[in-house]
């Protein structure tokens, strides 16, 4: 398994702390390793991603069976796509909950594909559980902590002991606020050679774009090396 | 040669949800390689055989012919537990039926394992049942299933009036079938399989189905639950008991 045929779950149960920059980033990262994806929109207030990659996001919900039906169908649907969930904070306890009951990540598992948790991480005391609650009901899944550094600097990385030996928290670098702008306003992709309709943008922020889109890109790489790992040490423990 | 056990799953009222347990029944025996027979007594069409054909046969339990197809075979059939589905309306005449035939007595005497599965229906009326049939079954393990599947709101029974007649049943054992979403429940009535097989995504041949991830992760966690409720109450050494204790006993 690998991160080609995956689904990537981006959550905090906190708002505001940059999911769907990063399901962004996940999608069009996907998108430039020429794989298919789709990406999920479980946010209730703004669609922001779906404005951001309007042929690639689709608006979804856990809160009535049709919506349930119609998300978790296809994310173990046998469809040649990888998947990335933009989880919206408002989501985020009923979507693990049902996903626990119904066994995602096992099903997921048994169809050869992997589920990458990427849970941003804040000091406060509820993502400190949530992030344990995770580990303690998706061990056969890979649980990301990702410090956002756009937030501030790190202080509470011992707070979100990490799954295994081999992982290590995912970093999003901090951008110069007066960068920021451009990406944050559609349309935009970070798939797009010259970095969307952001006509106008000058050379030397093109390339502070470009520096800082790599060093995310690596840490995906990695992400997918650590996947491959997990899987590996999934196969020793779990004897499949 | 192991004492064959027969399990009655019956209630005076229709619609309660008898026959559903009985199907979790036979997919709970057929989980743990008990072999297992089924007798569906809503003669001449049973919602039973449905959903297990190979193992269920459709009788009218008021007919001694078919009296003598279930028990005049209960120590040579193949199944050790042999499951009643009663028809509504009709567990008061069955069990009256069992006492004339004397098979409350041998089930007294230790010849054969006799389970009551009581599914209790929202009103007062289910309660008068109780002590009805708890005064005709004798010895036999009686079981007072709840059974809230299609219905959150199913209870509203004043709960001291509830335990009042709860505790009149020596022995009685309480079992609660939880809620399953209404769109799992209708699609495995609609496939016609049963639960285990919908869980496993599987038709009613053992053919590769096409049911939903979601539907069938809601099937096999509600299983889940209510099989809990059976090992609760030790539903396996009820009707098998370890044969470890006969060999201690015969030695000493």
């Amino acid at each position: 398994m690998s991160f080609r045929n995956s689904v990537t779950i981006i959550a905090s149960p906190r708002p505001r702390v940059g999911k769907t920059l990063l399901a962004r980033l996940v999608t069009d990262f996907h998108r430039q390793e020429s794989r298919l994806v789709a990406a999920f929109d479980l946010n209730l207030g703004e669609r922001t991603l779906t404005q951001f990659l309007p042929e690639y996001a689709t608006i979804a919900t856990v809160r009535d069976i049709g919506g349930q039906m119609a998300l978790f169908d296809r994310l173990v649907a046998d469809d040649g796509s990888t998947k990335v969930i933009d989880l919206g904070h408002e989501s985020f306890e009923s979507f693990f909950a049902l996903a626990h009951q119904i066994g995602f990540v096992e099903e997921a598992r048994r169809r050869s594909i992997a589920v990458a948790i990427l849970f941003i991480v804040t000091p406060d005391q509820t993502s400190v559980e949530a992030y344990r609650k995770l580990r303690d009901r998706f061990a056969q899944a890979t649980l990301a902590p990702v410090h956002n550094e756009m937030l501030g600097p790190a202080q509470h990385r011992d707070k979100y002991p990490l799954a295994s030996g081999g992982q290590v928290v995912m970093r999003i670098p901090a951008l110069a606020p007066g960068l920021r702008k451009y990406i944050e306003t559609p349309p935009f992709s970070f798939a797009d050679s010259n970095m969307g309709n952001a006509v106008g943008i000058p050379l030397d922020i093109h390339i502070e774009l470009q520096r800082w889109l790599r060093r995310i890109y690596l840490e995906f790489r990695e992400l997918d090396l650590r996947i491959l790992l997990a899987d590996l040490q999934a196969s020793m423990r779990f004897g499949s | 040669m192991a004492r064959p056990a027969v399990i009655l799953v019956g209630a005076d009222k229709g619609g309660v949800g008898k026959t559903t347990v009985a199907r979790t029944l036979i997919d709970y025996f057929g989980a743990h390689q008990t072999p297992t027979r089924a007798f569906d007594t809503e003669a001449p069409r049973g919602t039973l055989k449905r959903f297990h054909p190979e193992l269920t046969e459709v009788v009218d339990v008021t007919l001694v012919a078919d009296q003598m197809k279930i028990f005049d075979t209960l120590g040579s059939a193949d199944a050790k537990v042999t499951i009643i589905d009663v028809r509504a309306g009709l567990l008061s005449s069955t069990l009256q039926a069992l006492g004339e035939i004397g098979f409350i007595e041998s089930a007294k005497k230790g010849q054969i394992t006799f389970a009551v599965f009581h599914i209790l229906g929202p009103s007062i009326a289910s309660l008068e049942e109780i002590a009805e049939t708890a005064r005709v079954i004798g010895d036999a393990n009686y079981f007072l299933v709840k059974n809230f599947i299609n219905n959150t709101t199913f209870f509203e029974w004043d709960p001291s009036t509830y335990n009042s007649y709860f505790k009149k049943i020596k022995g009685a054992d309480e079992i609660t079938i939880p809620k399953l979403n209404e769109m799992a429940y209708e699609q495995v009535e609609v496939s016609s399989v049963p639960f285990v097989s919908f869980v496993g995504n599987k038709g009613a041949k053992g053919e590769a189905a096409n049911n939903s991830f979601v539907l069938r992760g809601y099937v096999r966690h509600w299983l889940g639950n209510v099989w809990s409720e059976y090992d609760r109450v030790k539903l396996v050494d009820i009707v098998s008991p370890k044969v470890e204790s006969n060999v201690r006993q015969v030695a000493g």
